[in-house]
């Protein structure tokens, strides 16, 4: 018989290191949330006040106004990167002259790191040195200026997260398309379907999987999005890209406002949860009770 | 319900030729069965009639209109894979019912037709499961079961049967037959399996290699193989294969083999310069005093026949007799030879003299 304890002792390091560097800091940052802690406030000392740090979170307006945005980038980030990417997959699946190379080179946002993604971009767009509003002047007579216009710096942080992460969806999608039979596509065409009823019948149910895992994954990200668009706007302008993670940060660091950032990490953490579980129940859950009867 | 004809049908993959210009007729409402070895291009051909494979060269016809150009889904044809390639993601009801849906007919048409041919294959009690929860008999007849209610002009099938344990094999070698006899579709039925082949079709094209080499119905391959390849391929247990020449001998002709054993040949042989193969199936051999002598090597009794692996001379010669054999290996017996059923093919070419 495998004795019991050698199976812990194996496991050991891997939950040492879980619990010092993500159980301790969790309860660390929970216990935070239910205090009133400002270091270089008025009142510096570390006090004990119940709920209250949630209580404000419900009256801050800049606070909703940020999870709004959030929301928002997060949705048309994710929805794009999945529509975009599900098409890049279809494509690398096809045979055309320089197919490897192009699909190595698209995956090379991944391995930049945000801030640099975030610091390029910025250089690209800013006006009067960026190449980006040089071109759609020259070309389309537009001026793009993202400290001043919201729209435009809203819809830049949200092309910047698709340049970045849509690789990831092809991959994924493509490592899913790839790995499925090919005998029910055949076998529809015969039945006969047409590319859509295939792709609507047969391809979408099929790769589902995956796609939602993507969409998981993806949406998590979306939702603490803070160092790309950080370097970027800055939040800006106004609060018009200041998403919930800026926002956190803003409270955090510049305002030494720990107790309340730690409820609003809190929240935040629950929300992603929440949304994350209303989707699940809405996509996944209902499909396995079908199957499980 | 349609005929179809195969037409000087090439197919290449680059500059790979795989079939070499293969000509099939098949009536309306014929059950045709395309055999031949591994690799020889059954599969490439059947799906080139279902429109899975460009066609290179030649045509292929489905009820009087070209289709060489026409998509699967336009021409009106079923099709089983050997691995039935279900929909996971779909119930049987929902499998089966799935052409239909997609012609756009309304939910309770879809609902009578499915449930018709559930009856027919004895699904009725599966209709809610995924494919995943059925047993590969049961996933077979559900792919037959999404071909039929189709009632398409031609049902094709890649060896539907190969992923079948043997006793399920031969039921389903009946239903689809009793199937065949019912709906009266014309259909294609791909196999490697020769007794598949003889007990279900009404035509059998035996392929090699990219080739036909004959199409017949069954008992006339069986009585008359153009060929050593054919005479070799039909019939269980295989042919026997002597190398030698015809010789005249007192007035009369004989085969002389290649070792010196002279073996009887139909009445009429003419003799010949050019060596031969004399061919003679094993169930035509008999055990009957006065027979040529015979050494037994190995006896292989299965019960209702019994297998005798025995030699004349230094010519190995295999016959399977229906009585028991109370001999044993070592022993010398009389083998008798039908004489007149005793094939001769020219040993150059190999084709039937
Ligand atoms: N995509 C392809 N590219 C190149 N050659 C191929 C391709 N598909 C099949 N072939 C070749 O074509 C020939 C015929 O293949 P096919 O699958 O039709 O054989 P088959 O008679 O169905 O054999 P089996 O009984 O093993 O299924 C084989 O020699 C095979 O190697
Ligand atoms: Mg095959």
């Amino acid at each position: 018989m495998r004795s019991n304890t050698v199976g812990w002792l194996m496991l050991a390091p891997t939950i040492a290191i879980l619990a010092v560097f993500g159980i301790a800091p969790f309860i660390y940052v929970l216990y935070v949330a239910f205090h009133h802690w400002n270091p270089f406030g008025a009142d510096p000392l570390m006090t004990y006040n119940g709920a209250n740090n949630f209580r404000r979170l419900v009256f801050d307006r800049e606070f909703l106004l940020s999870i709004a945005v959030t929301i928002k980038f997060a949705f048309f980030a994710v929805v794009s990167e999945i529509i975009l990417g599900y098409l890049l997959a279809q494509l690398f699946m096809r045979e055309f002259p320089g197919r490897g190379l192009f699909r190595t080179v698209h995956t090379l946002p991944l391995i930049v790191a945000p801030i640099v993604v975030g610091s390029v971009w910025r250089l690209m767009t800013t006006p009067s040195i960026g190449i980006i509003p040089y071109l759609l002047k020259t070309w389309f007579g537009y001026d793009l200026n993202i400290g001043r216009d919201a729209g435009a710096a809203f819809l830049l942080t949200v092309i910047m997260d698709i340049w970045h992460w849509t690789p990831l969806v092809t991959l994924t999608l493509l490592a899913a398309l790839l790995s499925l039979p090919k005998e029910p596509f055949e076998q529809a065409q015969i039945d006969g379907a047409n590319r859509w009823q295939i792709f609507w019948h047969i391809t979408l149910p099929m790769i589902r999987p995956a796609i939602l895992a993507t969409v998981f994954i993806r949406l998590m990200d979306a939702l603490r999005t803070v160092d790309e668009v950080w370097m970027l706007t800055s939040g800006g302008p106004g609060a018009a890209t200041r998403y919930v993670g800026l926002h956190i940060w803003k409270i955090v660091f510049p305002k030494t406002d720990y107790g309340y950032g730690a409820a609003i990490s809190v929240i935040v953490l629950y929300l992603t949860l929440v949304m994350c579980w209303l989707l699940y129940v809405a996509l996944v859950a209902p499909r396995q009770k079908k199957e499980a009867e | 319900m349609a005929q179809v004809a195969v037409r000087n049908v090439v197919k290449k993959y680059g500059s790979l030729q795989v079939i070499h210009g293969v000509n099939i007729d098949i009536a309306d409402g014929e059950f045709v069965v395309l055999v031949g070895p591994s690799g020889c291009g059954k599969s490439t051909l059947l799906r080139m009639i279902a429109g899975l494979e460009r066609i290179s060269g030649g045509e292929v016809d489905i009820g009087g209109r070209v289709v060489n150009d026409v998509l699967p889904k336009d021409r009106d044809i079923a099709m089983v894979f050997q691995n039935y390639a279900l929909y996971p993601h779909k119930t049987v009801a929902e499998n089966m019912g799935f052409p239909l849906k997609l012609k756009g007919r309304p939910k309770d048409e879809i609902a009578a037709k499915v449930k018709k041919a559930a009856e027919i294959l004895a699904l009725e009690k599966l209709l809610d499961r995924y494919p995943k929860q059925l047993s590969g008999g049961q996933r077979q007849r559900v792919a037959m079961g999404r071909a039929i209610v189709r009632d398409p002009q031609v049902f094709l099938f890649d060896e539907p049967l190969s992923n079948l344990d043997a006793k399920l094999r031969v039921t389903m070698r009946v239903e689809i037959k009793e199937l065949h006899q019912r709906l009266k579709t014309t259909t294609v039925y791909v196999t490697h399996d020769q007794i598949e082949a003889m007990t279900m079709a009404d035509k059998i094209v035996v392929m090699r290699d990219g080739h036909v080499e004959q199409i017949g119905a069954p008992l006339d391959l069986y009585d008359r193989p153009a060929n050593t390849f054919v005479a070799g391929f039909i019939g269980s247990p295989a042919m026997n294969f002597v190398l030698g020449r015809l010789e005249g001998r007192d007035g009369e002709t004989v085969f002389v083999s290649d070792h010196g054993t002279v073996l009887p040949v139909p009445a009429g042989t003419a003799p010949r310069p050019e060596p031969v193969v004399y061919g003679i199936r094993p169930e035509h051999i008999d055990v009957r005093p006065g027979g040529i002598a015979a050494t037994i090597s190995v006896l292989e009794p299965t019960g209702s026949e019994t297998q005798i692996f025995a030699r004349i001379g230094e010519d190995p010669l295999n016959a399977a007799v229906r009585d028991r054999v109370a001999s044993r290996p070592g022993e010398t017996i009389p083998l008798s030879i039908d004489s007149q059923r005793v094939h001769l093919f020219d040993r150059q070419s190999g084709k039937r003299i």
